[in-house]
């Protein structure tokens, strides 16, 4: 898929536990140029947590993040930049909309003639023409502007990857496209990768190469978006499809019960108790069993495709770690 | 808006002092040397007549209202300044450090003030500077408590999140981020301050513990009381000075008020 | 018409604000059958949250309202306070988001549903109280050990069931549902709009949907009506409005909602520029003229009224 191209950001074996909770509990993940990836998880999932850690916001208890081949330390790289879900809440309402988008430039001691990168940036971000637009104040403009000023700020620092929490939950929806769409050309403009954080399949759809899974801390299911969305392996995944209601000619699976607590995963594969493929009696005895007792383990790093249940694996006769 | 009227009619008597009154009016040897008589009325002695030793009431009106805004402003000053600071580390930092500091302002929450700064005033010796002292270094815990309150809710906000995913330090944080949004709080907290520093102020002198060689008004409230001033009825000695310091308190109370109101809506405002 | 249970005619509200009036909702008319259900579909702005309030007449005091609001026979708009106590949960109930402030944080949640149950006589004893709420919960899937929980002991999904249970606790004929699935998650969303399509069955109850989202509006409501700028812009059968919308502003709209295996919407997102107007600063004319890809001159003077657009489908648009 991508060949002889190498990663530009490695997630591997990464925890982060809180106490007992096991908000990401094993993860592995990689994101290339060039591409767009959707972090596909409900709440409870660890997805905000996973990309909170990527972005240097939140320190792992084990595993190891890399950035184009070499251990992050502690420190943010300006290389990654996050856009946040809330753009009200993420932007200082006593701060211009111009000193908000040279935030980064300064706390970095950027060289360079920080208006015109501070104009361009704004340009780009498609809040045009940039003076209009700088002396004002967060509380001025609508929220799909001050979103485009998020995307300005993270853009002036010229990353190689941005991290999008739910880049557009908070917006009115007749606008998300539009945001989108930016954060695409954006992509083809620059090169720039995006790890998007959603549990909106629809923006997977709508903009993402790659997509993977999330369930209580694990990957459980990556592959190419077209792929995974329109035949997906996981029964998670193919539940998640089923109820979403812009999806149709697919039988809605609702699962019962919630999300379990983060401090109380479940013992074998930690989707066994709510799984449809199990509760359905189809499985062989063996297969269920192992439902049951054995974890199938995260899908491994290097896996562009792969998914972690045991009877998906016995059916491709992939193990997720080949 | 009344009280910025009131208090700019008391700051032009505070600094045009030397215009209004001469201050040589305050020594009981040249009052004397006047002439002045003892106890007079304003009727007899305008503007507002004299004390038991012959010095006009209203030199040490004009004179007095120098010191009591002054100390009450330097005071509020000091306060503020170890409040605010200590509030926001504790707030930012966290952990042991604010359990620390907390512990610290608990004890002098709990400690009765005045007898706490009777000590104070009677181990440091009484002069101006030591009472904008005693005052700063005993009030300081509330300003600490409320400023570290508003620093823990900035702290949880999304712009604060962001500040570090761009790679802020804490001193950057701190000053670009923080202090902005509580420097609201701080000024309205700052404004009601200075009513309690001048009336501490007049307590502690009227107990004694005042400067003796300044005029302020609470020395004039002592003196007024201690040389018998109510039983003579002799009104014109102790009613200025006291009105004075209401009017003043009253003055920062409005401003404080209104600040708080426009400084609240602004830090809760989410859009 | 005459067996709508819920009439609304040329209902305006006007907000009064330091910056003057501003208009919520400005001239909306529908009927709602027994037994039917009605989706409105708005973004910020559109007036749906203060059209779902007027229904009940729970807006803020000194709200200008007029028009008329009936519902099941009576002029919910010209009651008086003991009439309008008489109809409020027990003709109509509201569901609101299950944040958590929509409940009261020191009451446990058995206490809050049976609340109006006592409050309004449904039932005569305390105790009846309790094994009504008991059943209620068994009605929308929680356990009855939860009817002693506080809020906040709660998960977002069983908020919102217990929302729902409130709203039931009269027997009320129409369930008016505001964004109750906002801000849950896909699965629990699911849960919660089974359940409702439960309910209703159940209890033949007559449901108002609420939301932003329209592509939920096409599973839960079998009619739909788009609001923008406080007016309704287009209504009709909810599959067909979201398939095939008459008006610009649903096109648009419908576009942030992409079919999942639609090659045309895949890696092309698409949405409308601009920003959903403010009430306080309507545009002359059409108030999406300044948005809409189709917009002509005429747009910019007169504002169209609805016009029919299909078989029982009304759009607000001079294109139609």
């Amino acid at each position: 898929m991508h060949p002889g191209v190498s990663p530009l950001v490695e997630v591997e074996d990464l925890y982060v536990h809180f106490g007992a909770a096991r908000a990401v509990d094993g993860a592995y993940l990689q994101v290339f140029p060039g591409e767009v990836l959707a972090l596909v998880g409900e709440s409870g999932s660890g997805k905000t947590t996973l990309i909170r850690a990527v972005q240097g916001l939140q320190k792992p208890t084990s595993g190891e993040i890399r950035l184009e081949g070499k251990t992050q330390a502690d420190h943010h790289d300006p290389r990654v930049q996050m856009v946040f879900q809330d753009p009200t809440g993420a932007l200082n309402p006593r701060q211009t909309i111009y000193d908000i988008v040279a935030e980064g430039l300064r706390v970095r001691r950027e060289r360079g003639d920080e208006q015109d990168m501070v104009k361009e940036a704004l340009s780009r971000a498609g809040l045009r023409p940039p003076e209009v637009f700088m002396p004002l104040y967060p509380h001025e403009i609508s929220g799909g502007q001050r979103q485009r000023v998020v995307i300005a700020g993270a853009m002036v620092m010229q990353p190689r990857l941005l991290l999008a929490d739910e880049p557009v939950a908070s917006l009115d929806a007749s606008i998300r496209g539009e945001i989108l769409g930016l954060m695409r050309t954006l992509v083809d403009q620059t090169g720039l990768a995006i790890l998007a954080v959603t549990h909106d399949l629809g923006l997977a759809w709508n903009i993402a190469d790659r997509v993977a899974v999330m369930y209580l801390g694990r990957i459980v299911e990556t592959g190419q978006t077209e792929e995974l969305l329109n035949a997906p392996q996981h029964p998670y995944t193919k539940a998640l499809l089923s109820v979403v209601p812009e999806t149709k000619e697919m039988e809605q699976q609702i699962l019962r019960g919630e999300i379990p607590d983060p401090t109380r995963i479940p013992a074998g594969c930690r989707f066994h108790p709510r799984c449809p493929l199990l509760q359905s009696g189809t499985l062989s005895e063996a297969t269920a069993s192992r439902c049951v007792a054995d974890d199938p383990g995260p899908v491994a790093l290097d896996s562009l495709t792969a998914t972690a249940c045991w009877p998906v694996m016995a059916v491709t006769g992939r193990t997720p770690d080949a | 808006m009344i009280g910025l009227g009131i208090l700019f009619v008391f700051v032009f008597i505070a600094l045009a002092a030397p215009l209004l009154a001469d201050i040589r009016e305050l020594n009981p040897v040249f009052a004397r040397a006047q002439g002045n008589p003892q106890w007079a009325p304003p009727s007899e002695f305008p503007p507002l007549g004299t004390d038991y030793i012959r010095r006009s009431v209203w030199a040490q009106f004009v004179w007095g209202s120098r010191v009591s805004l002054f100390v009450g402003l330097a005071a509020t000053v000091l306060t503020i300044f170890i409040g605010s600071v200590i509030g926001i580390v504790s707030g930012y930092i966290g952990g042991k450090t604010d359990g620390g500091l907390m512990r610290v302002s608990e004890w002098f929450l709990v400690i009765p003030f005045l007898p706490l700064a009777i000590v104070l005033a009677s181990i440091l010796g009484r002069s101006i500077w030591n009472i904008i002292f005693v005052i700063g270094v005993t009030s300081w815990p509330s300003t600490a408590r409320l400023v570290r309150a508003q620093v823990l809710t900035v702290k949880q906000r999304l712009f604060v999140d962001r500040a570090r995913s761009l790679g802020g330090t804490g001193w950057h944080i701190v000053s670009r981020h923080i202090l902005p949004n509580v420097s609201g709080l701080i000024l309205a907290n700052a404004t009601l301050a200075v009513p309690i520093s001048i009336l501490t102020e007049t307590t502690l002198s009227f107990l004694g513990l005042g400067d003796p060689s300044s005029a302020s008004w609470g020395k004039t409230l002592e003196e007024a009381f201690v040389n018998g001033a109510m039983i003579r009825n002799a009104w014109w000695y102790f009613l200025p000075a006291g009105i004075g310091i209401l009017v003043v308190v009253l003055a920062f109370t409005l401003i404080g008020r209104t600040l708080e109101e426009i400084a609240n809506p602004r830090l809760s405002r989410e859009r | 018409m005459s067996d709508a249970l819920l009439s609304v005619r040329d209902l305006h509200v006007t907000y009064h604000t330091k910056g003057g009036p501003v208009p919520a909702v400005r001239g909306v008319s529908f009927d709602l059958e027994k037994g039917g259900s009605l989706g409105l579909a708005g973004e910020s702005g559109s007036g749906k949250s203060t059209l779902a309030g007027s229904i009940l007449r729970l807006l803020p005091y000194g709200t200008d309202i007029e028009g008329q609001v009936v519902l099941d026979g009576r002029d919910v708009l010209s009651l008086n306070p003991g009439g309008l106590r008489a109809v409020r949960w027990t003709a109509g109930a509201i569901v609101f988001q299950g944040a958590l402030h929509a409940l009261n944080p020191v009451l446990t949640v058995g206490d809050q549903i049976s609340e109006p149950m006592l409050v309004h006589k449904t039932v005569r004893t305390e105790k009846q109280a309790r094994s009504r709420t008991v059943s209620l919960l068994g009605r929308v899937g929680l356990p009855d050990n939860r009817a002693d929980s506080y809020p906040h002991q709660l998960s977002g999904g069983q908020r919102q069931r217990v929302l729902i249970a409130m709203a039931l606790a009269c027997d009320p004929l129409l369930l008016i549902a505001d964004e109750p699935t906002t801000a849950l998650d896909l699965m629990v969303q699911a849960q919660v709009l089974a359940l409702l399509a439960d309910l209703k069955r159940e209890h033949d109850l007559t449901l108002v949907f609420i939301t932003h989202d329209l592509s939920v509006l096409t599973y839960a409501c079998k009619r739909l009506a788009v609001m923008y700028a406080g007016r309704i812009v287009e209504e009709g059968p909810s599959w067909e409005v979201f398939e095939d919308a008459s008006h610009p502003y649903t096109r648009g709209l419908a576009a942030a909602f992409p079919t999942i295996g639609d090659l045309s919407s895949r890696l092309a997102p698409s949405g409308l520029g601009g920003d959903p107007p403010t009430p306080a600063n309507l545009p002359v004319g059409c108030p999406f003229h300044p948005r809409c890809p189709l917009a002509q001159d005429a747009c910019m003077t007169a504002e169209p009224g609805l016009r029919p657009s299909g078989t029982e489908r009304r759009a607000a648009c001079i294109l139609v």
